[in-house]
Order: structure tokens, then C-alpha cells, then sequence
């Protein structure tokens, strides 16, 4: 039997990570709750973008999860660092000792919302389901990992590997570790994607296609808080799509809206109204970096990059077009509150005369043009003009190409588009999504395709082993060669705002690890 | 009369095979691989996967087989699945095409509720205080851009006031009040700049019908003036302002893009608009379709209107 072994595990991994996610603005369930909840209402809340799929593994948009985290348990949940937790995962217990397999111990006597029995069946099942290519599953490639999956008993599940995973637990609290119906998945084939079933706290009632998702309590929900009081709170949530934050705002002033993520420009404005209560997550995202094609002159001069890594200041932009909100990078891509996040490897910092100098070191002492790649955004192409008269002081000359984000981010990493891309990337606290998918040769945001084996030989040390500290030490080097060669240069840690009418409560609770919406533990005060 | 609107009928086919063409054509010019696209920029990138949608979406045949596919399941009523979401497209756009027509139509009537009366007022009291007071909301409206307007409004019958909601949408069926009070605002945003050039239309539409000779006989006669201008003037002046009005049906939905992602309403314009972001070929041919109907609908009903407004007109012969 595995458990024993997990559970000693766990503690391990408990105890390693709670101390590296402190500096994580909110801890989430540690902290006495002051008031008893109230049981009833319905929370409306607005977000940007409409839900590319409901169907947790198919979506392909980056804000479905802020939809698909209401109705969904997973095989792994985690609290708001990215530490694996049992109390509200799926798997009570796991065992990741032996790099070759994967032991789940499942919670017994969950359901899905439509009475099907959540087994070690189920979970053979979503996994095939998710590796099979003509699911066309989102997270297939962060899966491939796994061999096959055996029901060693009702509750117990086992993925064989084909190589070590590190990252097990991480991933599976991302949507690949999402448990769908069976079920439903079978009965209704691709009209799945809008109609999911799964176990969560919530229940989809209704989906109405651009115009908002309306989630019902999951009366029989197995999830309990920690004085044993049944959740959810709420009877209902309606996550509304509303895609310009202005009108974001004026509907959550007008009372039309209870909760939303503020742009930079009106935390001010909500931060002293006493009708509010804001929160905030720092290193909700990368908000501001420089990608680089390595292969593409002359941003495969080393100098060059790092001239514009010492060229730029984001203190500026911060003041400038942040608000003064967001956070300048110290380090790497791991962001702050990440176990993996380190400032004593320090980004190349802003120095004109250090970036002249690197100019005279890479043959170009009189500078250069150069071309970049952006996207639109009230943030970005601000930031760009200002990133164009700071590299003007010092000799180089930018022009950009404007195009719509998917596009730029395709022409950029796929068709070598550009020396240069100024961009923002989410919160990914685990390192090895990162550093697979950037540093590596064949990762698809290594824009040149650079083939660096030091680089491929530490990614992938980095995932062969599960034990923390072993790990931090793998991707501080990491660090230490992107930051030290410039290869890819964060300049702004993003900080997501939160801001709801005061009668809601649990706001605290509202970022999941990602910094996307959690409303699980939601509620409202009645006056 | 007869034959001519069963030759304008048939005219209709050749102009929409022309346009899905156009748009079919131009989806491809767009930069950006559609089947990357749909699973995603990069990270979820899976060789075997794109090889199953490029098969799934017929994206590795030549164009022509493509758009040749494409026409003959539309012909037969299916428009296929959103590349993107992979619901029908069919379903989806007929949801949201019920929506922006409602939004266009309240838009359309209360541009010509504010255009006719202006333009009456402004061509009987030519060159006094009326007139002027008229010409001037008129180019006020031209210059002010609808989405300025519609946030302007939010902020002041939304969150000032609270008369208004500021966004959403209640289908008509549900609850028809609530449904008129959320598509006021918007409806008002995206019909006012339409108002303007019908206002003009009207205005210089009628002053030449009042300088004619039988206007004179009319008077002469001791008609009293409202009698003549409503009586007489008015159907001679609204031809060429039947023919503007059916225009702006082509710019309401036009504006609709932009007011209906304003306003938070689900309806084609947002559809479309994110359909060519993530270059959803389905999805866009949908609704050009859809819009390329309508329009060319609305046109045909407009010149048929002709024949019955002045019984000169003479198709058949």
C-alpha cells in the first residue's frame, strides 16, 4: 500500500513549500474566519473574456479557468502558492516516491453533478481522454509523461510513467488534472464542451453563448470549511462577459456587478471608497518582459541583447503608464511568490552607461536599427513608445509591428517575425512550464529554436526529481544563464486587484494560484 | 412587378456568392495558421493534434475546395463548428443574429424618429432659428463617435442617475420592459449618428419638393401649411430619404460591433469581431452571410418601397 508513503510525502513536500510561498500576499484557509458565513444569494461578477469551452481540458483560452474553477474539483487542488492541498483535492493522498509512478489515493463517496460515482475508473478515463489527439486537449503535451494509467482498486489510481515528473502535482492542479462525467462525456459527445459535468461546488445551469455563464450550489458538494459547515456558501454565481474594463467598472459603481479585477488606473479611485473592499495579488502575471529570437540578428549577439536589457527602466514605465501598481522585476520569469522565484539572481538592472558599454562590447558602440513585434493594449503600446525613446538614448532605433495577440505571438515565436518582442506572460509559478516551454531547444517560445545544451540538460534535471530544494537549485542556475545572457528579460511583475461591494465577503479567498478567480468560498453579508 | 421582384430575388444569389468569396478570400490573406490558432499559440501545440483539426476543418485542401465544401453544406442548412469553440455555427449566430437585429432596429427607428421631425422642422423653417438649432445636432452627431457617446451615457444615466442599466441584454420573450430598458442606451448610441445624415436628407429632400409648382397651386388653394408639407410634400421628399435610410441599415450593423462590445450585448457584431481575431473561418462566413443577407434584403425591400411610394416607377415595363 502507497498510503503511508504518501502521506510521509506530503508532509516532505508540506513542509518545504510553505515556507518558500510565504512572501504570497494571502494565504488563503490558515486564517480564522471572524464572522459565520451566511448560506443564500447569488454573486455576479464580470470578466473580460468569454470561455473558449467550458469543458475544463478542451478550452483553449487562458480565462477559461476563471470559469471552469467553480464546477470543477481536481485530481490535485492547491492553495494560492501552488502547494499541492489534500483537503480540497480530489486524491486525499499521493505517492510521487518512485520516478516512474504516480499513486492517487482517491476521496471516497464523491459524485459527479450527475449522480456518476468518481473512482479510480473515472480518473483511467479523463486521463485517455485527455491523451488521446483527437480529444484535441489542451494540456495533451504536458501529459506526455504518462504511459499508461492502471485501477490498482476503486480508489486507487496509478500512472505509469515513461519518464520522471517532477511537476505531477503542479500540473494536475491545472485543467489537465479536472475530472469530467464519464457519463456526460460519452452521452453528449462534442456538445460537451458548453454542457460539463463535473464534482465542484458549483453546478453550470446555464451558458448563454457572449453574454454570461450562470453556476447553481452543488447541494450534495462534499467539501466542507474548517468549522465543518457545508460549501458553498452561495446558491448562485453569474460570471458575466464583459470585455472593456471601463464598462467593468462603471457596472460594478452602478451596482449592476459585486466583484471584479481592477485595471491599474482605478485602484486608486476604489482603494479609498469605503464601499470596497480591494485585494490584491502580487505577481498575478509577468506584466511587462523582452523576448528575444536568439537565431535573429542582431539580437543573437549577446551584447546587443544585453544593452537593451540595461537600456530600459521600468521605473518609469511603472510610474508611467502602471500607475506605479505593478512591481519592476528583480529576478527571473518565476514570479514572486513562487517557490522557485529568487531576487539574488538579479535581473540585468537599468544603467545607460552599462548598456553603452555592452553597445562598444557587441561591435555597434553608434547603435543600431532593430524591429520588434507588440500587441495593442492601454498598457502595452504605451509602454512600447517609451521602451523606443529609451533605446533612442542610447543609439538604437525602433520601429514596431502591431498585431492582434495571438497573431503576434504566432508570427513571433513560430515565424521568426522579429528580433524582438515586447510582451507580458501569465503567472506560471511552476518553474518547469516555464522552462520548458522557453528555454528549451524545441520549446515552442524559444523563438529561434537556439539549441543551448547546458539550457536542455537543466530542464530537464529540473523535472526528473520532486524534491524541492533539489529543484530551486536546478532552476536558480537556470536563471542565472536566461538573466546572465539575456535571453528572455522580465521588467514589471504584474499585481492583480481585486474589488467587490463591501457586503461581499471571502474576498480574501478570491485568487487561486494562477491569481484567476476562486469563488468557492464566497459569500454575502446580508444588511 | 412581379417579374421584377423575382429578378431582383435572383440577383441576390449571385451578389452573396460574390461576397462569402470575398470574405472566404480574405480570411486567408489574414496572417496567421488557423489550426494553430485553434489549439492555441504554442504551449498546447501537439503535432498529431493539428495534423486531426487541418484534416477535421479541410484546411489541407486548396482554397477554391474549401470555399466549394463550405457553399455546399451551407446550401444544405449547415454552416459547421466554430473552430474555436466547436459549437455550431449555425445555432450560434442565429442566437446572436435575433440580437443584433432587435439592437438595429430600435437604432434604425430612433434615428428615423429623431431624423424626420428634424429635417421637417428644419427644411419648413429654413434659415431661422429651427433649422439651424437642427443643423447643428446634426453635425454634432456625425462628429461625436457612437462608443464616446454610449460611455458618456453610462456614465450619466448608469452610474449617476441609476435610470438606466449599463450593459447587458434581457431576450424581448423574457420580460419585454427590461428588454426595451437595456437596449435604450445602446440603441440610442448607435442610432443618433445615423439620425444625422437622414436629418439632411430630409431637409434638402423637401425643400426642393416645396419650391415646386403644384406646393404653390396647394397654397394658392389656402391649404393650411402642415397640410401641405405632411399631405403633399411629404411622400415626393421621402424617396431619396428611403433610399439613405436603407443605407444606414448597412452602418447600424456596422456600429454594432463596436456599441454591442460597449454595452456587453451577445450579439453578432462581438461575434464576428472575435472570429477574425482567432480567425474562425466558420464562424466569420456565418455571419457575413447573415449580414450580407440582411443588407441586401433591406435594399431590395427598399426599391420595391419605391413603386409604392411613387406609382411613376414602372419596373415591368
Amino acid at each position: 500500500m502507497a498510503t503511508g508513503k504518501a502521506l510521509k510525502r506530503r508532509t516532505l513536500l508540506h513542509s518545504t513549500l510553505l515556507g518558500a510561498g510565504a512572501s504570497v500576499m494571502l494565504a488563503r484557509h490558515g486564517r480564522a474566519q471572524a464572522e459565520k458565513p451566511q448560506y443564500g444569494g447569488k454573486l455576479r461578477v464580470a470578466y473580460n473574456l468569454a470561455p473558449g469551452a467550458l469543458d475544463p481540458v478542451v478550452g483553449r483560452s487562458g480565462g477559461d479557468a476563471y470559469y471552469w474553477r467553480q464546477f470543477v474539483d481536481q485530481l490535485v487542488d492547491a492553495d494560492p502558492s501552488l502547494n499541492p492541498r489534500a483537503s480540497t483535492s480530489l486524491a486525499q493522498s499521493w505517492d510521487v516516491s518512485d520516478p516512474r509512478k504516480v499513486v492517487l489515493n482517491l476521496r471516497k463517496g464523491v459524485k459527479f453533478h450527475d449522480g456518476t460515482d468518481f473512482n479510480a475508473d473515472a480518473v483511467k478515463f479523463n486521463i485517455e481522454r485527455l491523451l488521446d489527439p483527437a480529444t484535441k486537449a489542451t494540456p495533451r503535451s504536458a501529459f506526455t509523461p504518462v504511459d499508461t494509467v492502471d485501477v490498482v482498486d476503486e480508489h486507487i489510481v496509478r500512472f505509469n510513467l515513461k519518464r520522471p515528473w517532477g511537476s505531477v502535482l503542479s500540473t494536475l492542479a491545472d485543467r489537465g488534472g479536472a475530472m469530467n462525467s464519464p457519463t456526460a462525456v460519452k452521452k453528449l459527445g462534442q456538445d460537451y464542451l458548453f454542457k460539463p459535468v463535473s464534482t465542484g461546488p458549483f453546478k453550470v445551469a446555464e451558458f448563454v453563448s457572449g453574454s454570461h455563464v450562470r453556476f447553481v450550489r452543488n447541494e450534495n458538494y462534499w467539501g466542507r470549511d474548517e468549522a465543518g459547515n457545508p460549501l458553498p456558501y452561495l446558491d448562485e454565481i453569474v460570471m458575466n462577459t464583459v470585455p472593456d474594463p471601463t464598462v467593468q467598472v462603471s457596472a460594478l459603481k452602478a451596482g449592476e456587478m459585486d466583484l471584479i479585477y481592477l485595471p491599474y488606473r482605478e485602484v486608486g479611485n476604489f482603494e479609498t471608497n469605503p464601499a470596497y473592499t480591494v485585494r490584491k495579488y502580487e505577481g498575478g502575471g509577468i506584466a511587462f518582459l523582452l523576448s528575444f529570437n536568439l537565431a535573429k540578428p542582431p539580437m543573437d549577439n549577446v551584447n546587443l541583447r544585453q544593452a537593451i536589457a540595461h537600456a530600459i527602466n521600468p521605473d518609469v514605465i511603472n510610474r508611467a503608464v502602471y500607475f506605479g501598481r505593478a512591481i519592476p522585476a528583480k529576478s527571473g520569469m518565476w514570479p514572486p511568490g513562487a517557490w522557485a522565484h529568487d531576487p539574488t539572481v538579479p535581473r540585468p538592472s537599468y544603467s545607460v552607461a552599462k548598456a553603452k558599454e555592452f553597445l562598444a562590447k557587441g561591435g555597434r558602440p553608434n547603435g543600431f536599427e532593430m524591429e520588434a513585434v507588440i500587441w495593442p493594449s492601454d498598457l502595452n503600446t504605451p509602454t512600447a513608445e517609451i521602451v523606443r525613446a529609451q533605446l533612442g538614448a542610447i543609439g538604437i532605433k525602433l520601429t514596431y509591428k502591431v498585431y492582434e495577440t495571438t497573431v503576434a505571438t504566432e508570427k513571433f515565436y513560430y515565424g521568426s517575425d522579429a528580433p524582438m518582442f515586447l510582451t507580458s506572460w501569465s503567472r506560471y509559478p511552476e518553474p518547469e512550464w516555464v522552462a520548458s516551454l522557453i528555454y528549451r531547444s524545441d520549446g515552442y517560445y524559444n523563438a529561434g529554436k537556439v539549441k543551448d545544451d547546458r539550457l536542455d540538460a537543466l530542464v530537464d534535471s529540473g523535472v526528473a526529481v520532486a524534491d524541492i530544494p533539489a529543484r530551486r537549485a536546478i532552476y536558480r542556475k537556470v536563471d542565472e544563464i536566461v538573466l546572465g545572457e539575456a535571453i528572455m528579460v522580465p521588467m514589471l511583475y504584474g499585481v492583480t486587484y481585486a474589488a467587490a461591494h463591501k457586503a461581499v465577503q471571502g474576498v480574501d479567498d478570491v485568487f487561486g494560484w494562477d491569481a484567476k478567480m476562486y469563488l468557492h468560498r464566497m459569500w454575502l453579508k446580508k444588511a | 412587378m412581379q417579374r421584377y421582384i423575382l429578378r431582383r430575388l435572383a440577383q441576390l444569389i449571385p451578389s452573396l456568392l460574390l461576397i462569402t468569396f470575398l470574405v472566404f478570400a480574405l480570411m486567408h490573406a489574414i496572417p496567421g495558421d488557423p489550426a494553430r490558432m485553434m489549439l492555441g499559440a504554442g504551449e498546447q501545440l501537439d503535432a498529431k493534434q493539428l495534423e486531426i483539426v487541418r484534416r477535421e476543418y479541410n484546411l489541407d485542401r486548396p482554397l477554391p475546395v474549401q470555399y466549394v465544401l463550405w457553399l455546399a453544406k451551407a446550401a444544405s442548412g449547415d454552416l459547421g463548428r466554430s473552430t474555436t469553440s466547436q459549437r455550431r455555427v449555425g445555432e450560434e449566430v442565429a442566437m446572436r443574429a435575433g440580437i443584433t437585429f432587435q439592437l438595429g432596429l430600435f437604432a434604425w427607428l430612433i434615428g428615423i424618429c429623431i431624423a424626420i421631425p428634424a429635417g421637417i422642422v428644419s427644411a419648413v423653417h429654413r434659415g431661422r432659428w429651427p433649422d439651424m438649432l437642427a443643423t447643428m445636432g446634426a453635425v454634432g452627431a456625425v462628429a461625436l463617435p457612437g462608443f464616446w457617446l454610449g460611455i458618456m451615457m453610462i456614465l450619466l444615466f448608469g452610474v449617476t442617475l441609476g435610470w438606466l442599466p449599463t450593459r447587458g441584454y434581457v431576450p424581448l420573450a423574457v420580460d419585454p420592459l427590461e428588454s426595451l430598458r437595456h437596449m435604450l442606451l445602446p440603441a440610442i448610441a448607435l442610432g443618433i449618428t445615423s439620425s444625422a445624415l437622414v436629418t439632411r436628407q430630409m431637409r434638402s429632400a423637401l425643400l426642393e419638393v416645396l419650391a415646386q409648382d403644384y406646393i404653390r397651386t396647394a397654397r394658392a388653394k389656402g391649404l393650411a401649411r402642415w397640410a401641405i408639407v405632411i399631405g403633399h410634400a411629404l411622400r415626393n421628399a421621402m424617396l431619396p430619404v428611403i433610399t439613405v435610410m436603407g443605407l444606414e441599415i448597412g452602418r447600424i450593423f456596422a456600429g454594432s460591433v463596436v456599441i454591442e462590445t460597449l454595452f456587453g450585448i451577445p450579439g453578432m457584431g462581438r461575434l464576428m469581431v472575435q472570429a477574425v481575431f482567432t480567425r474562425d473561418f466558420p464562424v466569420v462566413q456565418g455571419c457575413v452571410l447573415v449580414m450580407a443577407t440582411a443588407v441586401l434584403v433591406i435594399n431590395f425591400a427598399t426599391d420595391i418601397l419605391y413603386a409604392v411610394l411613387d406609382p411613376r416607377i414602372r419596373y415591368d415595363k
